[in-house]
């Protein structure tokens, strides 16, 4: 008939009968997919966690905080006393890389020190670029944390192993609130702060009489198998109880964090 | 909206004649007043609108692509740290600001090195920890981005082109002052004149001598608009010297006024709120309390807070002074007839001879020098002096008044006399009597040198033009009002390179140190009697770090306050020569004329702070005005000429003429018009130029204060930018609730309560009168419920504190200090008069001002009265913005504060409609990005940078952002606020507190009472806003949440559980004074 034909040119064939499962199937998967993607993709922890930035001076805390052992506060000398744990002066460089004729110059020569020697001499600063930060609306302070028990760790990483900085965590909201939770998992004696290899195991054994009443009956028994995260749990708890940490409700508040 | 009409409905409390009237104009503008946008100001099609919404989709989209991390921040430490100096702390250094030549002592926070809010000097006598609203603004003026930021020299025009400036350099001012004022030494200086603002700083002192040794024939003018040459020649006039009166109100009962106001404009008006307020807090303990009296044209601060208070014309108060004295027995002085106000002046009387020696009795500047010698005579009569009011010599010579000096020195400019002047700050071009015609004076001069912060109307009719170090950038010192020395200290180096008076007048003089700083220290230690050598620098060190000089005050001598107590009460024999200052006692205007009383503004002063946002924006303690001046008029002459609100009218004074719009004042003397100056400057900066209108223009020579004026109806209206209506508390509840519970005439209402002392003392608990009683319910289960910390102290949110706040409404003046303080510590934006009037203006705390009585009594028994109640977020328990957030926005801590989460919120202002106290502000825009100026609405979106992310040059102000306080969340356009209780503060002695305890520096790990202040508790001059921790039984707000008269504004209607309470006003009628 020559309406069927005229018409035809309008019906799709008939194998595209079979594309309908695929559309169906290709739309619930794509509608899987797609917040996936986005959910991983835009997370902090996809997004910052290892962000290593180039500094104009390649200072290696690998070498200085891990091979030499220096304190992370010869440095960052404010983080006890304010919020912002200070980038050092040139000035504190220059205690061991002074330049030209002064005495205890270390690497005088190298050329990785210019920019501070730079600094030194005009008095401008070396613009270091940030590698943590928050954003405007949260209010970390770092005396409050480190003044608790919580180690430069728990937030940084092994810096003492970094060559480049970079960061270790993704420092998203509901990371902050992993421990805002649940302090004890996280808290070390305030001695230990800066010590970035501390391990919990062996601080409980070597102080046994500080934490014996802490454990429970089966632990005591046989304390020599008792694992890392229930030793960390014991002192936290100790830590916890010694610095009057608030309690949950407290910790959790808004306002604890946002103002 | 109109003036009264007559079905008065007669409310007990009212904010505005509109709300008093009830009209249904009235009720539609409240209906509508909850609209978030006013779709007429918003002047966008429908179209357009659809338009810009697409764009907005698809630059959202395209944004969505740029997903990014946040930009790259630098660090960049100092590469020599100073010692003592750590990052990203505050720190406090002692200085002060100047107001007519008297220093009031501050602290100033510094956030690395930049000063970014300024607090009161507790150490120093005339703060003790308080400040004003002009010195809480101070630091905006600082970053004011059109601060003058170079030197000039000269105009150019090119044709058809307006004049422009052209820009020379200080090494070129200093070549050129060598030469110049080189040629002008020794005798040959006769054609030099300075004109300065008067001040009592040594070091200006100092350095106007050097510079008056160097050029001996030079003269020396000063000039301020809103001066005290009345004051001072009256006290000439009584004792032949220049004396200055120091006030103790905290030691007086009877408080009487006429016409002056000693709680805004005075000097010393810090100092005298505390003292009074002194006199009003002991009602609870003593059962007494001091009375005011207050007789004055139209409502000052001191009025509104009098018990009892008398309209009168100002060309009157000298006749009831007089009166006054007469019944007082004061030898030589004879009665007048004083007509209506007898049974006043009696009661008055009578109150004054039951307290002697415990009165006050003062006179306003406005008033002549005859009525001030009275006051003089008045007080040494009733024994006050050396009891209520010491005396000193008023320092500096007085021999002319200012308004004398500024004249001669026109005339001889115009004189041609002149050849060189130089004016340092002030702004005479623009203030001094309009017909001197200053600039043009200016003209007839050489060389004219200018030393100012701003390119201000004088600097346009000047020559030279240099920029004036700010306060804060620069050395100096001054002297308070008793006298006692404090230091300027600068906490910046000027950010546009200016400099002070005392460095260019050492630089004129030829000085080789020419530095501020060598210049106060050599001034302040050679002032000290001499001590050991080496104590030298611990001496200066410790100077610096108190910020005064102890023992410094004025001495008191004998024989003075002999002489002031032993006044010589006839006229002096040549009084003839004191006519000729102008200030023989004023005939009154008659009762038929209408007189033009001129004051000072109470947001911009005399017009130095035209410029700053955040004192424009200030609505009026008693106009609750912004972004305008107005004629004031009383309600009868509004009624009987058919003036309402925003009607122009035109004023003509002595000749001169000039358009203002209306405002309606309720409780105003009837053929009073009060203007306020300060405003339609020229060549103020972007934020103040043409802004109101300008009174000066008929401030004239021979009518400085008062003159009689005639009124013709203006053409067309003008819109003015009042708050009085906006934000009102629940009016529509608070009938309903009447309407339930009845209430009894003349009782207190729900939202405001007082009672007069007598009432209070007799039954204190008479104030605890409730609609619902008591009920001391949560709606919700709080989802935390520890056990009260102490007995009947609050069962929920209170740990580890209970924060909580008590408003003392019986001290509360009114002056808007805590308001312009609160915009400081909490980064709050101006929005700009077209967003003040669509109820937009963003202030976290705002002073109810109630109007009590009827406006249209003029009955001298029932007059109109006024309640101030500051009003911020209340902290309610039963919180009702919490239940309708649909976001979780709005939320409890654990502490009782109600927390706004500024990045959950997406703006559907629930919350701020369901707020019974209307306290939340919603940021409809960006308005730190937005110019307050550009007159209603911004570009649409897409035309609108996301300023917040803009470092460069779209951003905020680079150098408005440097005041910012760091510790405080800059809200972005489309969130709501409010006030936080402070959080930072509070957050930032947590903190201290704990790791000072875990440091073993201290035994309690919680925050103790006085470690925390919220910044407009900190501020108040009167010590009305008490802030601390409900669960301490000894805590001074928790005393005071104790006390029978504090309540909770709708607790009992509502149940909302207020964390800030507030306590009853009392007042202390005359009523059981005899009138003999």
């Amino acid at each position: 008939m020559p309406n069927k034909t005229a018409s035809s040119r309008f019906v799709f064939p008939r194998w595209v009968n079979y594309l309908l499962p695929v559309i169906v199937l290709g739309g619930i998967g794509g509608g899987l997919y797609l917040p996936v993607l986005v959910g991983f993709g835009f997370s902090a922890d996809t997004l910052v966690v290892g962000y290593a930035p180039e500094q104009p001076v390649p200072f290696s805390h690998a070498i200085h905080a891990g091979e030499l052992g220096m304190d992370c506060r010869y440095c960052h000398t404010t983080v006890e006393e304010t919020d912002f744990a200070a980038i050092p002066p040139t000035q504190t460089c220059i205690n061991c890389h002074a330049p030209g004729d002064e005495a205890a110059g270390i690497k005088k020569q190298s050329a990785s020190l210019q920019p501070v020697h730079e600094s030194h001499e005009t008095g401008q600063p070396i613009e270091w670029t940030m590698v943590h930060t928050m954003p405007d609306y949260v209010y970390f302070d770092h005396s409050a944390h480190v003044n608790r028990g919580v180690s430069c760790v728990e937030c940084h990483g092994r810096v003492d192993t970094m060559d480049v900085v970079y960061r270790a965590e993704s420092m998203s909201m509901s990371w902050c609130l992993e421990c805002h939770r649940a302090p004890e998992k996280r808290l070390r004696p305030v001695e230990e702060v800066t010590n970035l290899a501390w391990d919990p195991r062996e601080h409980l054994l070597a102080n046994l009489d500080e934490y014996e009443s802490g454990l429970t009956p089966e632990q005591r028994e046989r304390v020599d198998e008792i694992s890392r995260s229930d030793a960390q749990l014991v002192i936290g708890e100790a830590v916890k109880q010694e610095y009057d940490i608030h309690d949950q409700m407290y910790m959790v508040s808004c306002s604890t964090c946002h103002r | 909206m109109s003036s009264l009409t007559p079905n008065i409905q007669g409310r007990d409390y009212w904010r505005s004649l509109e709300e008093y009237a009830d009209t249904p104009q009235f009720r539609e503008w409240m209906a509508k007043a909850g609209e978030p946008v006013d779709p007429e100001a918003l002047k966008l099609s429908r179209r357009r609108f659809i338009q810009v919404m697409a764009a907005s989709m698809s630059l959202a989209g395209l944004t969505l692509t740029g997903c990014r991390r946040w930009p790259e921040e630098k660090l960049a430490p100092y590469a020599n740290r100073p010692e003592g100096s750590v990052p990203g702390t505050t720190s406090h250094y002692a200085s002060q600001i100047m107001r007519g030549g008297i220093a009031t002592g501050l602290l100033i926070e510094a956030f690395d090195g930049r000063p970014i809010k300024i607090e009161g000097n507790p150490e120093h006598p005339y703060s003790l920890g308080s400040t004003d609203t002009w010195t809480q603004a101070s630091i905006l003026n600082m970053y004011d981005p059109d601060r003058s930021r170079q030197v000039y020299h000269g105009w150019r025009q090119a044709e058809g082109q307006p004049r422009e400036r052209v820009a020379s350099s200080w090494e070129a001012f200093e070549a050129f002052a060598r030469e110049h004022f080189g040629q002008r030494g020794g005798q040959a200086s006769q054609r030099v004149a300075v004109l300065a603002e008067p001040s009592d700083s040594p070091s200006v002192n100092a350095m106007r001598q050097r510079f008056t040794q160097q050029f001996p024939q030079a003269s020396w003018y000063e000039w301020e608009p809103v001066n005290r040459d009345n004051e001072l020649a009256g006290a000439r006039w009584a004792f032949r010297r220049s004396v200055r009166p120091i006030y103790h109100f905290d030691r007086a009962r009877v408080i009487a006024t006429f016409d002056a106001d000693p709680l805004s404009t005075h000097p010393a008006a810090v100092r005298h709120a505390r003292d009074w307020a002194q006199t009003r807090k002991q009602a609870d303990d003593t059962g007494r309390m001091s009375r005011v009296y207050a007789v004055e044209p139209t409502f000052t601060l001191i009025g509104s807070v009098a018990d009892e208070r008398m309209a009168v014309r100002a060309s009157q108060v000298p006749q009831l002074v007089q009166g006054l004295a007469a019944r007082l027995g004061v030898p030589g002085v004879s009665d007048v007839n004083l007509n209506g106000s007898t049974d006043f002046i009696n009661k008055l009387a009578a109150d004054l001879q039951a307290n002697p020696g415990e009165s006050i009795v003062m006179v306003g500047p406005d008033q002549p020098a005859a009525t001030h010698a009275l006051a003089w005579a008045i007080n040494a009569h009733l024994q006050n002096i050396d009891s209520t009011i010491d005396v000193v010599e008023e320092p500096g010579d007085h021999d002319r008044t200012l308004l004398q000096q500024i004249t001669e020195l026109t005339q001889r400019m115009n004189g041609g006399e002149i050849d060189t002047l130089l004016v340092i700050g002030g702004n005479p071009a623009y203030d001094a009597p309009a017909d001197l015609d200053f600039a043009a004076a200016m003209g007839q001069v050489d060389t004219t040198i200018r030393l100012a912060e701003y390119h201000d109307e004088t600097s346009q009719a000047s020559d030279w033009h240099l920029p004036a170090a700010h306060y804060l950038e620069a050395w100096g010192d001054g002297r308070a009002w008793d006298g006692t020395v404090s230091l300027q200290q600068p906490l910046i180096l000027p950010l546009f390179g200016g400099r002070s008076a005392i460095e260019i007048l050492a630089l004129l003089s030829g000085d080789e140190q020419t530095q501020g700083y060598d210049i106060v220290r050599q001034t302040i230690m050679g002032s000290l009697p001499r001590v050991i050598e080496r104590d030298r620098e611990g001496l200066w060190r410790r100077i610096l770090h108190a910020g005064v000089v102890e023992g410094s005050a004025y001495p008191s001598s004998e024989e003075l306050s002999r002489r002031v107590r032993n006044l010589p009460l006839e006229p002096i024999p040549d009084a003839a020569s004191h006519v000729a200052w102008n200030q023989a006692p004023q005939t009154p205007t008659a009762d038929a004329e209408l007189e033009i009383v001129f004051q000072a503004d109470p947001n911009v002063f005399d017009g130095r702070w035209a410029n700053n946002g955040w004192l424009q924006e200030l609505p009026g303690p008693l106009t609750k005005l912004t972004w305008d001046n107005a004629a004031l008029v009383s309600v009868p002459d509004a009624r009987e000429n058919g003036w309402r609100q925003e009607d122009v009218i035109q004023l003509t004074v002595n000749g001169r003429t000039m358009e203002l719009p209306v405002f309606v004042m309720p409780g105003q003397a009837r053929g009073v018009i009060v203007v306020h100056l300060g405003y339609g400057r020229t060549s103020a900066g972007q934020v103040g130029n043409e802004v109101g209108h300008n009174t000066y223009t008929l401030r004239t020579s021979e009518a400085m204060h008062v003159a009689p004026v005639t009124i013709e109806r203006g053409q067309g209206r003008y819109q003015l930018a009042t708050t009085q209506n906006h934000h009102l508390i629940d009016a529509v509840g608070e009938w309903a609730v009447d309407k339930r519970v009845g209430k009894n005439a003349g009782e207190s209402g729900y939202v405001i309560r007082d009672m007069p002392l007598q009432q209070y003392v007799e039954n204190p608990q008479a104030l605890q009168r409730n609609a619902h009683g008591d009920l001391p319910l949560q709606i919700f289960d709080v989802p935390y419920h520890p056990e009260p910390k102490r007995e009947g102290g609050p069962v929920a949110f209170n740990e580890p504190h209970a924060w909580g706040m008590s408003i003392d409404m019986n001290a509360c003046t009114g002056c808007n200090a805590c308001v312009v303080a609160c915009q400081a510590e909490n980064n709050v934006p101006i929005v700009g008069k077209d967003q003040v009037l669509m109820n937009r203006e963003m202030h976290w705390i705002r002073i109810d001002r109630y109007f009590k009585g009827d406006p249209t009594s003029e009955d001298a028994e029932r007059p109109t009265a006024i309640v101030h109640q500051p009003m911020m977020c209340v902290h309610c328990e039963n919180a009702p913005c919490e239940q309708v957030c649909p976001v979780n926005a709005a939320v409890h801590d654990t502490e009782g504060l109600n927390l706004q989460v500024y990045n959950r919120c997406v703006g559907t202002r629930y919350c701020s409609n369901n707020c019974p106290y209307k306290v939340r502000r919603f940021n409809y825009l960006d308005y730190h990005a937005k110019d307050p100026r550009d007159g209603g609405m911004p570009k649409p979106w897409p035309g609108i940078p996301d300023q917040q992310q803009h470092t460069g040059e779209h951003g905020y102000d680079r150098i408005r952002r440097m005041q910012f306080n760091p510790e405080v969340t800059v809200r972005m356009r489309g969130v709501m606020e409010k006030c936080t209780y402070c959080i930072q503060r509070i957050a930032k002695a947590k903190i201290q507190a704990k790791n000072e305890w875990a440091r073993g520096q201290r035994d309690e790990p919680l925050v103790q009472e006085g470690e925390v202040h919220t910044a407009c508790q900190q501020a108040c001059p009167t010590r009305a806003i008490v802030f601390g921790d409900l669960n301490k039984a000894d805590s001074t707000v928790t005393l005071e949440q104790q006390n029978p008269r504090s309540y909770g504004v709708l607790n009992h209607e509502l149940n909302t559980r207020p964390r800030t309470r507030y306590l009853a006003k009392l007042r202390n009628p005359a009523e059981g004074v005899s009138s003999s």
